[in-house]
């Protein structure tokens, strides 16, 4: 990896790897422009507090193969400063940060700008107004994949006359907008799913039109940024915090830039690593710092990770969503407690939706979120796939078919991906046992509610069917009331149709019948 | 203007309904669940009498209630039959049973506990509600010719006898080429005079009519009746009546298999669905005269020969089906067929596997039938009981 940097830029290394990025097609590259720019837009909304307002379209160029892909957020926007390097400049970054977000130093969207300026030659457009700035800017911009430096082609400025904040990104690639458009669609649909605190706008070249309007006043608890913790991290990035470090001795450094290491700790860990307290870190060769490393994540006495970095969408979020876009009769959310794989904190959180308008299916619907990301393709492979489908769902008194679905989000400070594409979660034993235990406790709640619905549905079965007798039975009775001798009725059918009204209701105790109930139920007697 | 017997029928069951049926109005109106005790008509409630030689029902009851989710239905069907038959009572009407189906018979349109709108019958098929009559019959102890329901008339009468039917005189012996047909409630014949020295029951209609027509009746003095199949209750009636009041013997001639048996079991003793009528309708010294398997093969042990040559058996004898196999091992557990005789006949069946028609006695000549077969056999006593 080190030799390939030495000779080829970053932009241009990435540029080469672009199917690893997602550009490996015009429908892939397409759907990942629109991904890479709604996940920015709710990165600079939510997190900062703001109720996501975004715009999405994409049109058709008058080359029928290019596409703009334009998107809107009323976000915090951009400095003008940083906006050449945060749109022209791959692997740019201000410092070293950990904290949960949807895409990593927004390197996919600069994925997306290299690939289009290579398909279709033009620039990125950037409009943006910082939160307290009085003036919008706009920026034409171009990547020079050689040096790996911003081109800005086109810069100006003007007043606000609204008070309007945020950025518009516009993009041209070279598409295939029938290939790419369900995914597309399902792409927002399940965005919108996990975002009900967002309005989100989409608009397509084919009149493709979807409208999801925010049905709650709610915003999940934003991340917050920590140190490292010392299972967590590896040898690049301990040279690199020993590189930006100020501190003097490894014990400064060790309490100052970890998380979960205090100084009686650190004492302890350096004796017994065979380390001097006193010594400078910027000393150490790399064959120390191996060490080190190693020496990190083998002690077992630092304090496990914080959860703080994580942000949960939280089951109340979920379950509204669940219960806005999909429509169902019963729908339960967990998140679960904080849990932690090789040093990463991560939570687990599931959401299921049974009934209403669910389709019903032989196996379970899969909505799969990481960092809230939905991940669509590769479903087959992901082990949260591999999860439901060998749950014991028969146990929770589910019998495919069955309209059921299932929402999983796994949130961490590194999700465990497996391969390059970033599309489906790798098995790891610690993951793969917390949505085990959230899908056992969302099932007994599902169970619980199944078997109160058949419990009433038996009840109502039973009382159809007796109802549906009565009259019957009431008109029987009054014809046998004759007196065969003076020929007269002794009884009329209404005194026995309430008499047996009563006799039912205290037989069956929850539900309370009356006189409408025998019209409502008894519809014609031919 | 109905007979005198009719009306005294008529209010006895009229009677005996409205009675019984205030019992469950008052209960229901002490607001107890609607609740029907009915003795079970099934094999295992059917209990064979060994001293009377009788089928007999026997002390179990199942409770039929409106509000058990397995017994709706057939409390609704029941109360409704009932109905029916007490304003057919109330109107001095004459239903069949087939006319009860079609009067009871209509369509409950409700909705279902999901709120789809289904319909459901009161019965579907004449089945259902032919199995409401009897369950009416055993629970009020009033049998449906005492309800003044009708059925189809199947038994065929001739001989030298006059009866009173109705208001009408008829003289048995005096039908031409056709026959009497046995009344669906022949407890309101009156037999006048008869000269007759047996009753002799065929269970095939051809054979009877062929008997007929050659004056078997008047040679021999006999009263012939067909039962067609499966003997109706009015012609079990009429011939238990035959016996008890005239003192004459009943001989019973069918076919030379299980079903032939069965039909003679039933003339003799009851049947298993008919059994709480067992008292009134068998005819419990009723002989089988044939045909047995000892006439078709000959019996070594009473040195009989058979009444067949070997040439004659090879063309009518007919192969046993499955069915018949099976119907033969299911006699031999009911009692009634565990003597000595049955079991050598069953017996005989079960190793030769064939089985043969009356009809084919016929064949070998009607002569041979109508003088000598039948005579020779009640000649010489060669008969099961």
């Amino acid at each position: 990896m080190s030799e390939v940097f030495k000779s080829l830029s970053p932009a241009e290394f990435f540029y080469r790897n672009r199917e690893i990025a997602g550009f490996s097609n015009p429908a892939r590259a397409l759907y990942q422009t629109v991904r890479e720019l709604v996940e920015n837009a709710l990165d600079a909304t939510e997190v900062h507090g703001i109720f996501p307002l975004i715009r999405v379209y994409v049109e058709r160029d008058s080359n029928p193969s290019h596409f703009t892909i334009t998107v809107e957020d009323n976000g915090i926007g951009i400095p003008p400063q940083y906006v050449p390097q945060a749109f022209g400049q791959v692997l740019f970054s201000s410092k070293y940060r950990l904290r949960q977000t949807r895409g990593m130093f927004g390197l996919g969207a600069k994925m997306a700008i290299l690939y289009g300026q290579i398909t279709t030659g033009k620039p990125v457009e950037v409009i943006t107004s910082p939160l307290n700035s009085k003036r919008i800017y706009m920026f034409k911009l171009m990547i020079d994949i050689k040096r790996n430096k911003p081109i800005v082609l086109e810069k100006s400025s003007w007043p606000k006359k609204k008070n309007w904040h945020g950025t518009i990104v516009s993009v041209s690639i070279e598409g295939d907008w029938s290939r790419a458009k369900s995914r597309i669609i399902e792409y927002i649909r399940r965005v919108a799913l996990i975002t009900p605190y967002a309005e989100i706008i989409f608009q397509g070249p084919d009149n493709t039109y979807l409208h999801y309007t925010r049905v709650v006043a709610k915003l999940p608890k934003p991340p917050k940024e920590v140190l490292p913790h010392p299972y967590g991290v590896d040898l690049e990035a301990v040279k690199m915090m020993i590189a930006s470090t100020n501190e003097k001795n490894l014990i400064d450094f060790l309490t100052k830039s970890f998380q979960g290491i205090g100084r009686i700790i650190a004492e302890k860990f350096l004796k017994e690593a065979g380390f001097d307290p006193d010594r400078d870190p910027k000393s150490l060769n790399i064959d120390e710092i191996k060490v080190l490393v190693n020496k990190l994540k083998s002690f077992n006495e630092f304090k496990p990770p914080r959860a703080d970095p994580l942000s949960p969408i939280g089951a109340e979020l979920i379950a509204i969503g669940l219960k806005q876009i999909l429509k169902p009769e019963f729908v339960v959310a967990i998140t679960r407690r904080p849990a932690v794989y090789e040093g990463h904190p991560f939570i687990v959180e599931v959401g299921v939706a049974y009934g209403g308008s669910v389709p019903q299916v032989q196996e379970p619907i899969l909505y799969r979120y990481a960092n809230k990301i939905p991940l669509l393709y590769d479903e087959k492979s992901d082990v949260l796939w591999k999860i439901i489908s060998t749950f014991d769902w028969h146990q929770y008194g589910i019998t495919f078919p069955a309209p059921l679905a299932v929402l999983i989000h796994i949130c961490s400070t590194k999700i465990p991906y497996k391969g390059v594409g970033k599309e489906s979660i790798a098995d790891v034993p610690e993951i793969e046992r917390e949505v085990k235990n959230a899908l056992r406790e969302a099932g007994r709640k599902l169970r619980t509610y199944i078997q109160r619905k058949r419990k009433l549905e038996e009840t109502y079965r039973k009382l159809t069917l007796f109802v549906r007798y009565i009259p019957e039975i009431a008109q029987g009775l009054e014809v046998l009331s004759i007196n065969p001798k003076s020929k007269k009725k002794e009884l009329s059918s209404d005194v026995i149709v309430d008499k047996l009204i009563s006799i039912l209701s205290n037989k069956l105790e929850n539900v309370n019948i009356t006189k409408d109930l025998i019209n409502k139920i008894v519809v014609a007697i031919e | 203007m109905p007979s005198s017997v009719d009306m005294k029928a008529r209010e006895q069951a009229l009677n005996v309904f409205w009675s019984r049926f205030k019992l469950l109005i008052e209960s229901i109106l002490r607001g107890e669940e609607p609740t029907l005790e009915i003795p079970k008509r099934t094999l295992s409630n059917t209990i064979y009498d060994e001293a009377r030689k009788l089928l007999l029902l026997g002390p179990q009851k199942l409770t039929r209630k409106l509000f058990d989710a397995h017994e709706a239905r057939k409390f609704m069907q029941t109360i409704l039959m009932a109905k029916i038959i007490y304003e057919a009572l109330l109107n001095n009407e004459y239903p069949t049973i087939r006319d009860l189906y079609y009067r009871g018979k209509h369509t409950i349109v409700f909705r279902d506990h999901k709120g789809r709108i289904k319909e459901e019958n009161t019965w579907d098929e004449q089945k259902e509600s032919d199995s409401v009559i009897r369950d009416l019959e055993v629970f009020l102890g009033v049998l449906r010719e005492e309800m003044l329901i009708l059925s189809k008339e199947k038994g065929k009468v001739v001989g030298n006898m006059r009866i009173r039917s109705g208001d009408d005189i008829i003289d048995l012996s005096k039908m031409g080429h056709g026959a009497y047909a046995i009344e669906p409630t022949p407890d309101l014949i009156e037999f006048i005079d008869v000269d007759a020295e047996y009753v002799l029951v065929i269970e095939k209609d051809a054979v009877f009519q062929q008997l007929h027509r050659i004056g078997f009746w008047k040679k021999h003095r006999a009263i012939l009746i067909t039962s067609a199949g499966q003997p109706d209750r009015a012609t079990r009636r009429f011939v238990r009546r035959l016996n008890e009041e005239l003192k004459l013997p009943v001989y019973i001639l069918t076919d030379a298999d299980p079903y032939g048996w069965y039909i003679y079991s039933v003339f003799k003793i009851g049947s298993i669905t008919l059994s709480y009528e067992s008292e009134r309708l068998a005819t419990p010294t009723a002989r089988f005269i044939g045909v047995s398997m000892t006439d078709i093969y000959g019996d070594s042990e009473k040195k009989k020969k058979p009444y067949l040559t070997d040439r004659e058996r090879r063309h009518y004898i007919i192969k046993a089906k499955p069915a018949d196999i099976k119907r033969a091992k299911e006699l031999m557990n009911y009692k009634w067929f565990q003597t000595k005789q049955w079991i050598k006949e069953i017996n005989i069946f079960l190793n030769k596997k064939s089985k043969l028609e009356i009809e084919a006695l016929a064949s070998k000549g009607l002569r041979f039938l109508s003088d000598k077969y039948i005579p020779e056999k009640i000649e010489t006593k060669d008969w099961i009981e």
